[in-house]
């Protein structure tokens, strides 16, 4: 089975993934306070001008990360349009009531929800859970008995996976489960949680007995700090959360201000 | 000579048994010695390993009580399940995890890493993806990031309990080069290639006690009917069962075609994974599956079944299988790890799943269970959880539960894996059984015994292709092939 995807890496790659993990937490609460639709949709662009061009995956598999957020984005948006209030009606039709102030919440809505999947993706594309924990270790001090079993955590996913596969063609070849979706849902559970609680215990001892614990000092195989890169992410989103906002106010779509 | 480990008067039993695991068991190991520990399964010799090396009480929290317990300072364990003793996703990240804890300075973590792939004779690139490795490799890279603890004693836990042959001789030819100057205690059931290494051998019974402790040579040869009787894999076994057995293979040929295969493909997405020229398989016949690692064994198995996508001609009983629509009433299909396959609660739930989905009547399920339940010796524990059973009962219960419903052609993938020599004599056994009253097998194994034994055709596998297809001889039970 092949899990891995070849991709290019990037300046946005060699950041340090503690600080990206801050800005991009910090953008994430930020998005929440824009209420003018002409700076979000400028700053969704920038955010998707990022994503294709320096996430370093190929354009397929871009798309194909993107398609569920767009869906996000046209779900969040639709409901926001089709049933909220407003006082300028466009077009009314049993519950569905579409007006222009409603249209515009929901658009913005929708680029919110674009927004964050966005942040999201651009970090965890970028990012290997290996070193986002050695960074983590090393610059915001979380203890390593947390980074080691979330590291080991991860590799349990893949083996899971396989297994799932493995349990749904032992089904078939007894011939299928024909009782509800509990029924189920049990079959595929319960082999796959007590393989995992069994391999997890297993795996703890082993750590253990590689002398892995909490009180002595440790090295680090990968030292993570901060080169120019970091530079170049801070200006980055500066210049992008910049440019979004000057040109929204002052060169809006559409003559709205403040969607609330 | 110096002891190196020990415990006196050890008394230790888990939660929820009745009785006591070890009762004032002492023993002591001396430095430079290589030791194997054999016994029954059950009878607590990794659970000893783990009280010497400090495991129980500290990490797994085991009630237990000992006058002395000598720990050594420097000590590594190799645990047998290869897919659970990793926590790093690349060979040299796990490494660099064992110098990382003992406060190997960062700047010399890559030469090491480097030498001890090298000692453990794994020559891959350091940054390649654990996931990639074969079972061998795996084991020895777990060697490698113990030896990166420096360790004076290894305890080696069954490390090849789920390796294949050519696995097993692979780690032990690497214990034996790393191992030369260190105190080494093993516990393992296939004994073949350890016996040439070991100088003191300790034999437990069922009850955990101490039964024989001595020179290796002579307490083999003394303990010999012992050792047989615990299931363990030691030279000579198949000589031993095979002359005992009375052999007498009867030669089933029929005329019936079970499967009739040609320009036959299965697919993994786009990508042809197996292919078969042509071939027909026979009622009676036995087919080993044999090949390398990864050659596509077990995606021909998963063809047949059409667990994947395949095209060609492919025809049951003169059929086309297209035209089956319930292929699992006419094949039944084992797979490696039978865990994967228990759909239900108790032992004769499990066998009567399949007959209850076809909606047979209550009193013909009650029959057909109760007679297999007989068959494959699993009677007492037909009220028990499938999980709750020894390895060479689940195995057995997993055939038992996928022939159910009367199906003629047996798929089998490494049905004998990981199974000790009684239970693996006991499964063929039973299905030469089969066999002889016209059934066909088709069985994926890489033991060559069996296939000389027990198989009348060998089909070879070479990069996802069906190469070769022979008649096995048939000759004398005599001259058995080094056992696994």
């Amino acid at each position: 089975m092949k899990w891995n995807i070849h991709y290019r890496e990037t300046w946005l790659h060699h950041t340090n993934p503690s600080l990206k993990l801050m800005v991009l937490l910090l953008l994430f609460i930020g998005v929440l306070f824009v209420h003018n639709p002409n700076v979000l949709i400028n700053f969704s662009l920038g955010l998707l001008l990022l994503f294709m061009l320096y996430t370093g995956y190929p354009w397929k598999f871009l798309l194909l990360f993107f398609l569920p957020f767009f869906l996000v984005f046209v779900s969040t948006a639709s409901s926001m349009i089709l049933f909220g209030e407003g006082k300028t009606t466009w077009f009314r039709w049993g519950l569905i009531h579409v007006t222009e102030e409603s249209f515009l919440r929901g658009m913005h809505l929708g680029f919110r929800a674009l927004s964050f999947a966005l942040l999201g993706l651009l970090f965890s594309l970028t990012t290997r859970p290996v070193c986002l924990f050695y960074s983590l270790m090393q610059q915001l001090k979380l203890k390593p008995k947390y980074a080691y079993s979330f590291l080991a955590g991860v590799r349990l996913i893949p083996m899971m996976i396989e297994e799932f596969q493995t349990v749904r063609n032992a089904l078939k070849v007894r011939g299928g489960v024909n009782n509800g979706l509990f029924e189920k849902m049990k079959r595929y559970a319960i082999p796959l949680l007590s393989q995992s609680i069994r391999r997890a215990q297993r795996i703890a001892v082993a750590m253990e007995a590689k002398r892995f614990s909490d009180d002595n000092e440790r090295t680090f195989y990968y030292e993570i700090g901060f080169g120019k890169n970091d530079i170049m992410l801070v200006v980055v989103f500066i210049v992008v959360t910049a440019v979004a906002y000057y040109a929204g106010v002052h060169y809006p779509y559409i003559p709205v201000e403040d969607v609330r | 000579m110096k002891p190196i480990a020990s415990v006196e008067r050890l008394r230790l039993k888990f939660p929820g048994k009745d009785t006591l695991l070890f009762k004032d068991l002492s023993i002591t190991f001396y430095e430079g010695e290589k030791v194997l520990l054999l016994g029954p399964s059950g009878c607590g010799k990794s659970t000893l390993l783990q009280v010497l090396s400090g495991l129980i009480p500290h990490s797994i929290d085991v009630p237990m009580k000992a006058e002395r317990v000598q720990l050594p300072d420097h000590w590594g364990y190799v645990f047998q399940d290869p897919d659970s003793q990793f926590c790093m996703p690349f060979v040299d990240e796990e490494i660099a995890f064992a110098l990382e804890n003992i406060g190997v300075p960062r700047e010399q973590m890559k030469e090491r890493i480097e030498n001890l792939l090298e000692a453990v004779g794994l020559f891959v690139d350091p940054h390649t993806d654990i996931h990639t490795l074969s079972g061998g490799m795996k084991q020895r890279l777990a060697l490698a990031s113990v030896l990166a603890l420096e360790p004076d004693v290894l305890f080696l836990d069954e490390p090849t309990a789920m390796i294949d042959e050519e696995g097993t001789k692979e780690i032990w030819q690497t214990v034996k080069q790393i191992a030369r100057d260190k105190t080494v205690i093993i516990v393992e059931h296939k004994i073949d290639h350890v016996l040439d290494f070991v100088d003191r051998i300790i034999l437990l019974n069922d009850q955990g006690k101490i039964i024989a402790d001595g020179q290796a040579q002579t307490v083999f040869s003394h303990y010999k009917d012992v050792i047989a009787s615990q299931g363990i894999w030691y030279p000579g076994v198949w000589d031993e069962y095979m002359a005992k057995r009375q052999y007498r293979r009867s030669v089933v040929q029929q005329e019936e075609k079970m499967i009739h295969l040609r320009q036959f493909r299965g697919y993994r997405l786009r990508d042809v994974k197996i292919r078969v020229e042509e071939a027909t398989v026979r009622a009676g016949e036995w087919i080993a599956i044999t090949g390398k690692n990864g050659a596509g064994k077990s995606t021909l198995l998963h063809a047949l079944m059409k667990l994947i996508r395949t095209d060609g001609t492919y025809e049951l009983y003169g059929e086309d299988s297209k035209r089956v629509k319930q292929l699992h009433r006419l094949l039944a299909f084992v797979f490696q790890n039978p865990e994967f396959q228990f759909v239900a609660n108790s032992v004769r739930e499990e066998i009567a799943y399949s007959l209850r989905l076809e909606k047979r009547k209550e009193a013909e399920i009650a029959e057909t269970v109760e007679r297999l339940l007989r068959r494959f010796h699993l009677w007492e524990q037909q009220n028990q959880h499938p999980y709750q059973l020894s390895m060479g009962q689940k195995r057995r219960l997993s055939v038992a539960a996928s022939i159910v419903s009367g199906q003629r052609i047996f798929l089998l993938d490494e049905p004998t894996f990981g199974q000790d020599a009684k239970n693996t004599f006991a499964l063929l056994e039973l299905l030469e059984s089969y066999r002889e009253q016209g059934a066909t097998i088709l069985m994926v194994t890489h033991d060559e015994n069996i296939v000389k034994h027990f198989a009348t055709r060998r089909w070879v596998i070479e990069d996802g292709r069906l190469v070769k297809d022979e008649p096995i001889s048939q000759h004398s039970p005599q001259a058995a092939v080094p056992s696994v």
